[in-house]
C-alpha cells in the first residue's frame, strides 16, 4: 500500500484547517470504504485526516426529532434505545449493513459521503426526509438528503466541507416504514434494496416515501410511485401498477453482482413486499 | 469390536491452543535475517507474443535488489506435463503468466517496482471455451510439447477412457432413459492463508524453502530439478512446512511463484519471501477445473440401471497441473457409484487461454457426482420411482468388485441412504404451498489411499526419550484439517501411552520420512496405519528388553514399598518367571504383566524403564522407523481399470429447502449427512471436517463462481466472490457416522476428508427440483438462474 501522512485533529476547526493546507488529503472516519479504495489504488491520498477524535461528531441527541453525529457507528445506532424505538426503519437498515466487525467501525457519515448507490443507510434517511449538516471553515449549511447525492462517488459536499450531523424530523405517529435488502449472501452489498414509508388514514394512503438502492447512479427516491400511491386506496390492482412503475422508473446496470433485469425484478417485488409488511396483509 | 482407550473419544487438538492464540507460525509470519520481498509482474493479455520487457526503471528504484525476466535468468520448466515456465519468454497464454519479478527490501518498494515494468505485446486471438479450442484449425495455445515436438491441436495429451459390459445391450434393455448435460464452474479454494513461500540458499548452494505445500517430498524432487536447470547440479532442497492456513488441493503442485522466489534468492544471495495478497490469490492462482459432463443412464422396468454413458470435457486452462488427473477420480463414481452393468466413460481435457486450474477437495468427484446424482433423480422421475427407492434398488454392496475393478471391502451406502431417508422424514411430503422440497445424493470416494503415483506410501519415525515421551516424525501435512490430532491419538492408542506424551515434529524433508502427499483423503488413513506398524515394532522391542529389566526395577519398587508399609505381605506371584515378552502389556504409559495381581509396585512407568535401558553399560535408546504402502494398484487410466484404493468411503446427504419464487432465493431448512467413515477416530475433528465440507459444498451449489471474461477474472475478491458464512449455515445439520470397521483401515477407519462436499450440490439441486420442478444444470444455482427458469416455465405453461 502507498504511504501517506496521518493526522488526528481534536476539533472540527483543526480538521478543516488541515484539509485546506494539505493538497490531496482525504478525511477518514471508519475507513471501511476508504482503505479498500486506497488498497485497490483507486485513490492515492497524500494524507488522511481522521475525524474520529472530534468528540462532538460521535454523539446522538434526541430532541423531539434526532441529531445523529456523522461519526456515529452503525453499531452505535443499533445500541441506542430511543433511536431504534422512534425510527425502527433505521435499525432495520443498520442491521443489514456488513458484518458485526464492519458495523463496529463503519460510520453513518462515511456511508453517506462515500456516495455509493448501494449505501444502506441512505434509504431510511431518504424516506424519513432527513437533512444533513455540512460545515466548512466559514459556514454551516443544511441540505435535504434527497439533494445530497449527485452520482456514484459524488455528492454536493465541497472538498473543504465536513458532514457533521444528520437531522431527523420528529417521528410521525401514523407513519410506518420498512427496509428490504437483497444480496447474494447475507453479508453483502445490496443487489437491490428498498425503504418504504407509509402514512395511512382510513384505508387511504396519505403519504408514501419510497427509496431504492443499487438500481440507479444514486440512492433514488421513486417519486412517481409515491405519487401513484398517495391519495389512493391500496388494492391489489394498485400494488401491481406500483410494482410495474417501480421497475420502469429505475435504471440499474449489469455487473458481476447481478443483471439489470434481476435488479428491476427485485425492486418490483420489494415494493409489494414493503406494502404487505406495513399493511400486514397479503397483496399478491 | 475392540475397546479403544483414546480412539473415538473426544480429544482436543494439540495444535489448537497455539492457533487460537495466534502463536502458530505461518509463512506470513516468517522472517529471516536480510530477507527480501519478492513480487511478480503478471501478463496484461490472455494470449500474446512478448515483444519487449523494459525493466530499466524498476532496476533504478532505490531498495530494489534484483529484477529478473526470462532473458536474464536460467530457464526453469515445471508442471505435470512440464508445459509451464517460471518466467515466460516468447508468449503469454493467460492473464496470470509471469513475465518478470523483483526482490526489494520491503513489500511496498517491490510493488512500486512492478508498476514500473513495461511490457510490449503482440496480441494473439484467444480461446476461452474448450469447445471452441477443440475445433479443427483453432489457433494453437502450445505450438510444441515439452520435448519440442510440434503440436497440431489444443487437446491435452492425457487419456481417460473406460468401457465395460455391453453398452448397446444395456441401452436395449433400458425401459427408461434420462440424459442431461451438466456443468461446473471454476471455484477458488479460498484458503484462509494465501499462497506463499520463503526461499534461502546457504553458501554451498543448497536450498531451504518454507513452502505452503501438501507434497513436500515431490516438491523436493521438483525443486531439485529446478536447481539442476539453474546449473546447480547435485544440490539439494530442504522443504520445511510451517503451519498452513488451509490447503484444499492448492498444495498438490509446485508453482511458478516458488521457482521465482528460488531464482530471486539465488540471484541476490538473500532469503526471498513471496506471499500472495488475497487479490493475487484470486486472480493469479489456480482454481478448481470447470467441466461439462454429458450423461445418459437407463434402467429397466424394475428400476435396475442397465447402462451409463458419460462424456466429460474439462477446461484445463493454459497449462497443466495435477488437476488434469481429475478424470481418474471421476471414473470412480462413473463406474462404481450404484451397480451398473455397462459403462462408457471418456474425458477430454482442452487447453484454453483461461487461468490454468489445479486440484481442489474432491478432485473431480464433486464435478462428476453433480452430474450423476442429478441425472439419477431425472431417471427416477422418468421411471416413476421415488428417488430414494431408486437408489436403494441400485445400491452398492460390501465385497463387490465394480466395473472399474474397485475391490470393495466394506460398504455402508445402504445404511447411509436409510439414515438420511429416516432423518429427513423422506416419505412425508414437505409442507404444501410453501415451495419446499427434499433431495438426496450419495457418493463413493477413495478411503484407503489413492494411487495416482508410482508409490502411495508414507513413513513414520518414532523416537522415545528418557521421560517416556514419544517424538514423531511423519511426512503428512497438517494444514488445518487435524492430521496431527489423529496421528497423536493413533500413536497413543497403538503404543499404549497418553496422548500428552506424543509430540508431532514440524514437517521437514531432512528429518521426516517420505510421504507421497496429503491428498486423496489419505492423511489419517496412512498416518494411523504407520502408527500401528511403528507402535508394534516398539512394543516388541520394549517387551523384549523388559524380560531382563522389568524384574530388576520391580524388585527395587518392592523394597521401597515394604519400607513404607511395614508388615506388607506381597502376594504369591513370581514376577521373575512371569517376565516373558508375550505376557507384558503397555497401557497409558505404564508397563505391567497382564496376568499379575494389581499391586502398586508391580508396574513401571515407561520413562523409568527407558532410563533403565539407557543408563547401563552398552545402554540403548529406542527409536523405530516404518514405511507403509497400502495394498492398492496404480490403475491403467486409458483402460479405466484398477483398484486405486484399498478401501472406499461412502455417504449420503439430504437437504430440505424452501424456494422464494419471487426472488429465486433458496433457503436451506435442514441438512442430514450420513457418512461411512469406517470408524470415528476423533469425533469433534470429524464433525469439523463434515461441517466445513458442507459449507464448501453449499458454496459450490449456490454461490461460488470465479467469473471471467476473455480470460480475465472479474471478481478477484471476497466482495464479489461469495462464500457462505455462518449466516448461510443457519440451519440444523444432522450428522450420522456409519462405522463399518474396515479391515484395511487403521482401527477400522477410512479417509473422510473430501467426501463431505461431494454430494452436497446435487442433494440441494434435487431438493430444489422437488420444491419447484426446476432443474438447473449449471452450477452455481444462483437466485437469478432460478428466477429466469421459473419465468421460462411460466411462459411455457401460459
Ligand atoms: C466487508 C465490508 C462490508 C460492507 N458492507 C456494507 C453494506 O452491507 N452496506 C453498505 O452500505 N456498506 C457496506 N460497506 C461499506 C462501508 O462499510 C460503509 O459504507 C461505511 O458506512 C463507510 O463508513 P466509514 O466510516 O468506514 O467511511 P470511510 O471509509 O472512513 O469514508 C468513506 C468516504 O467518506 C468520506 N468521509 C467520511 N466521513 C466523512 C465526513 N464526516 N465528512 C466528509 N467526508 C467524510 C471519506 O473521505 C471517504 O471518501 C462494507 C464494507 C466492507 C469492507
Amino acid at each position: 500500500m502507498r504511504r501517506f501522512d496521518y493526522f488526528r485533529p481534536k476539533s472540527l476547526k483543526e480538521a478543516l484547517e488541515l484539509k485546506k493546507t494539505i493538497a490531496g488529503a482525504k478525511f477518514i472516519s471508519g475507513g471501511t470504504d476508504l482503505i479498500v479504495q486506497i488498497k485497490n489504488r483507486e485513490l492515492k491520498p497524500s494524507a488522511l485526516i481522521s475525524l474520529r477524535f472530534i468528540p462532538e461528531l460521535a454523539t446522538i441527541e434526541i430532541n423531539g426529532g434526532a441529531r445523529i453525529g456523522a461519526l456515529v457507528t452503525i453499531s452505535d445506532i443499533l445500541q441506542h434505545p430511543e433511536l431504534g424505538h422512534n425510527y425502527p426503519v433505521l435499525t432495520e437498515a443498520a442491521k443489514s449493513l456488513g458484518s458485526v466487525q464492519i458495523r463496529n467501525v463503519a460510520t453513518i457519515g462515511g456511508n453517506l459521503c462515500n456516495c455509493s448507490p448501494c449505501a444502506d443507510m441512505a434509504l431510511p434517511l431518504l424516506v424519513l426526509e432527513a437533512k444533513v449538516r455540512l460545515q466548512s471553515a466559514k459556514a454551516s449549511r443544511e441540505v435535504p438528503i434527497s439533494k445530497f447525492f449527485k452520482g456514484p462517488g459524488e455528492s454536493c459536499l465541497a472538498s473543504n466541507e465536513i458532514l457533521t450531523d444528520i437531522l431527523l424530523n420528529p417521528p410521525h405517529n401514523k407513519a410506518k416504514a420498512t427496509f428490504l435488502k437483497k444480496g447474494r449472501v447475507k453479508v453483502d452489498l445490496a443487489i437491490a434494496s428498498l425503504a418504504l414509508l407509509l402514512e395511512m388514514e382510513g384505508g387511504i394512503c396519505r403519504k408514501a416515501r419510497i427509496a431504492a438502492g443499487s438500481v440507479a447512479p444514486i440512492p433514488l427516491r421513486l417519486s412517481k410511485v409515491e405519487t401513484l400511491l398517495e391519495g389512493a386506496a391500496v388494492s391489489e390492482d394498485l400494488v401491481s401498477k406500483a410494482q410495474h412503475l417501480a421497475r420502469e422508473t429505475v435504471s440499474p446496470i449489469t455487473d458481476v453482482r447481478a443483471t439489470e433485469k434481476y435488479r428491476r425484478q427485485i425492486v418490483g417485488v420489494y415494493v409489494k413486499r414493503g406494502l404487505e409488511k406495513i399493511l400486514g396483509q397479503s397483496l399478491a | 469390536m475392540k475397546n479403544f482407550r483414546y480412539i473415538g473419544k473426544e480429544t482436543s487438538r494439540p495444535d489448537a491452543p497455539d492457533k487460537a492464540a495466534g502463536k502458530a507460525h505461518y509463512i506470513h509470519d516468517l522472517q529471516r535475517p536480510g530477507m527480501l520481498y519478492g513480487k511478480i509482474k503478471f501478463s496484461d493479455h490472455p494470449h500474446a507474443r512478448i515483444k519487449h520487457i523494459d525493466t530499466s526503471k524498476a532496476e533504478r528504484l532505490s531498495g530494489v535488489r534484483a529484477v529478473i525476466t526470462a532473458n536474464n535468468s536460467p530457464e526453469v520448466r515445471f508442471g505435470f506435463l512440464r508445459d509451464n515456465f517460471a518466467l515466460k519468454k516468447d508468449k503469454v497464454r493467460q492473464y496470470r503468466d509471469e513475465l518478470a519479478a523483483v526482490a526489494a527490501i520491503d513489500p511496498d518498494i517491490a510493488e512500486e517496482a512492478i508498476e514500473l515494468i513495461k511490457v510490449e505485446y503482440e496480441p494473439l486471438p484467444g480461446l476461452f471455451s474448450p469447445h471452441e479450442a477443440m475445433k479443427k484449425g483453432s489457433p494453437l495455445i502450445h505450438e510444441t510439447d515439452s520435448q519440442g515436438r510440434p503440436r497440431t491441436d489444443n487437446l491435452v495429451p492425457l487419456q481417460y477412457h473406460h468401457e465395460s459390459g455391453n453398452l448397446s445391450a444395456g441401452k436395449r434393455a433400458a425401459k427408461y432413459m434420462a440424459q442431461g448435460e451438466f456443468s461446473t464452474p471454476r471455484v477458488q479454494q479460498c484458503c484462509m492463508g494465501t499462497a506463499g513461500c520463503l526461499a534461502e540458499f546457504d553458501m554451498n548452494s543448497n536450498l531451504t524453502i518454507w513452502a505452503k505445500t501438501q507434497i513436500p517430498f515431490l516438491a523436493q524432487r521438483d525443486f531439485n530439478r529446478a536447481l539442476s536447470d539453474m546449473g546447480l547440479n547435485d544440490k539439494n532442497t530442504r522443504v520445511i512446512v510451517p503451519a498452513l492456513g488451509g490447503g484444499f488441493g492448492t498444495g498438490l503442485d509446485t508453482h511458478a511463484y516458488e521457482y521465482i522466489a528460488i531464482l530471486l534468492a539465488f540471484q541476490t544471495g538473500r532469503p526471498v519471501k513471496i506471499v500472495y495478497t488475497r487479490d493475487e490469490e484470486f486472480a493469479y492462482f489456480s482454481p478448481r477445473q470447470s467441466s461439462t459432463t454429458k450423461i445418459t443412464q437407463g434402467c429397466g422396468q424394475d428400476g435396475k440401471l442397465t447402462f451409463r454413458e458419460v462424456e466429460v470435457v474439462q477446461d484445463n486452462g493454459a497449462y497443466t497441473s495435477w488437476g488434469a488427473t481429475y478424470p481418474s477420480v471421476m471414473m470412480m463414481p462413473a463406474t462404481s457409484l450404484y451397480r451398473v452393468p455397462s459403462v462408457y466413460f471418456n474425458a477430454q481435457l482442452v487447453y484454453t487461454n483461461n487461468t490454468y486450474c489445479q486440484a481442489m477437495r474432491g478432485y473431480g468427484n464433486p464435478e462428476h457426482t453433480w452430474a450423476l446424482e442429478s441425472n439419477m433423480d431425472e431417471l427416477a422421475g422418468e421411471a416413476g420411482i421415488d428417488p430414494y427407492d431408486f437408489r436403494m434398488i441400485n445400491c452398492n454392496k460390501p465385497k463387490e468388485t465394480t466395473p472399474m475393478g474397485l475391490k470393495v471391502s466394506t460398504c455402508g451406502l445402504k445404511e447411509c441412504l436409510q439414515t438420511v431417508a429416516k432423518k429427513l422424514d423422506w416419505k412425508k411430503k414437505s409442507k404444501k404451498g410453501k415451495c419446499r422440497g427434499k433431495g438426496m445424493a450419495s457418493l463413493i470416494h477413495v478411503g484407503g489411499g489413492g494411487r495416482i503415483y508410482r508409490s502411495d506410501a508414507s513413513g513414520l519415525i518414532l523416537k522415545l526419550d528418557d521421560f517416556g515421551n514419544v517424538n514423531a516424525y511423519h511426512g503428512g501435512v497438517e494444514m488445518g484439517q487435524g492430521l496431527h490430532s489423529v496421528l497423536t491419538l493413533g500413536i497413543a492408542e497403538a503404543l499404549g501411552v497418553r496422548p500428552e506424551k506424543v509430540f508431532i515434529n514440524p514437517l521437514d524433508t531432512s528429518t521426516c520420512p517420505w510421504d507421497v502427499g496429503t491428498h486423496a483423503s489419505r492423511g489419517a488413513f496412512m498416518a494411523c496405519n504407520t502408527a500401528i506398524l511403528a507402535a508394534n515394532k516398539l512394543r516388541d522391542r520394549i517387551f523384549e528388553l523388559s524380560e531382563e529389566l522389568f524384574p530388576q526395577e520391580v524388585e527395587k519398587n518392592l523394597e521401597k514399598f515394604i519400607k513404607k508399609n511395614p508388615g506388607y505381605k506381597p502376594p504369591d506371584f513370581d514376577f521373575i518367571k512371569a517376565a516373558k515378552r508375550e505376557r507384558f502389556d503397555l497401557k497409558d504409559g505404564s508397563i505391567f504383566i497382564k496376568d499379575a495381581p494389581r499391586e502398586p509396585w508391580l508396574s513401571l512407568d515407561l520413562g523409568r524403564l527407558l532410563r533403565a535401558i539407557h543408563f547401563r553399560t552398552q545402554g540403548q535408546m529406542l527409536a523405530t522407523e516404518v514405511f507403509y504402502d497400502p495394498p492398492n494398484e496404480l490403475p491403467d487410466f486409458a483402460k479405466g481399470f484398477g483398484n486405486i484404493s484399498s478401501t472406499y468411503a461412502y455417504g449420503t446427504q439430504g437437504a430440505e429447502v424452501e424456494v422464494d419464487t419471487e426472488t429465486g432465493e433458496v433457503k436451506i431448512l435442514r441438512m442430514v449427512a450420513a457418512h461411512d467413515v469406517g470408524k470415528v477416530l476423533n469425533p469433534p475433528a470429524l464433525k469439523g471436517q463434515i461441517y466445513g465440507a458442507l459449507a464448501q459444498g453449499i458454496g459450490y451449489a449456490l454461490y461460488e463462481e470465479l467469473q471471467s471474461e476473455k480470460g480475465k477474472i472479474l471478481n478477484p475478491n471476497f466482495r464479489d466472490y461469495k462464500i457462505p458464512t455462518a449466516q448461510e449455515m443457519d440451519f440444523p445439520v444432522d450428522l450420522e457416522f456409519i462405522e463399518t470397521n474396515d479391515s484395511f483401515g487403521p482401527f477400522g477407519a477410512k479417509g473422510v476428508a473430501e467426501p463431505g462436499l461431494v454430494p452436497t450440490a446435487p442433494a440441494i439441486a434435487n431438493a430444489i427440483y422437488d420444491a419447484i420442478g426446476i432443474r438447473i444444470r449449471d452450477l452455481p444455482i444462483t437466485q437469478e438462474k432460478i428466477l429466469a427458469a421459473l419465468k421460462k416455465l411460466k411462459e411455457a405453461n401460459d
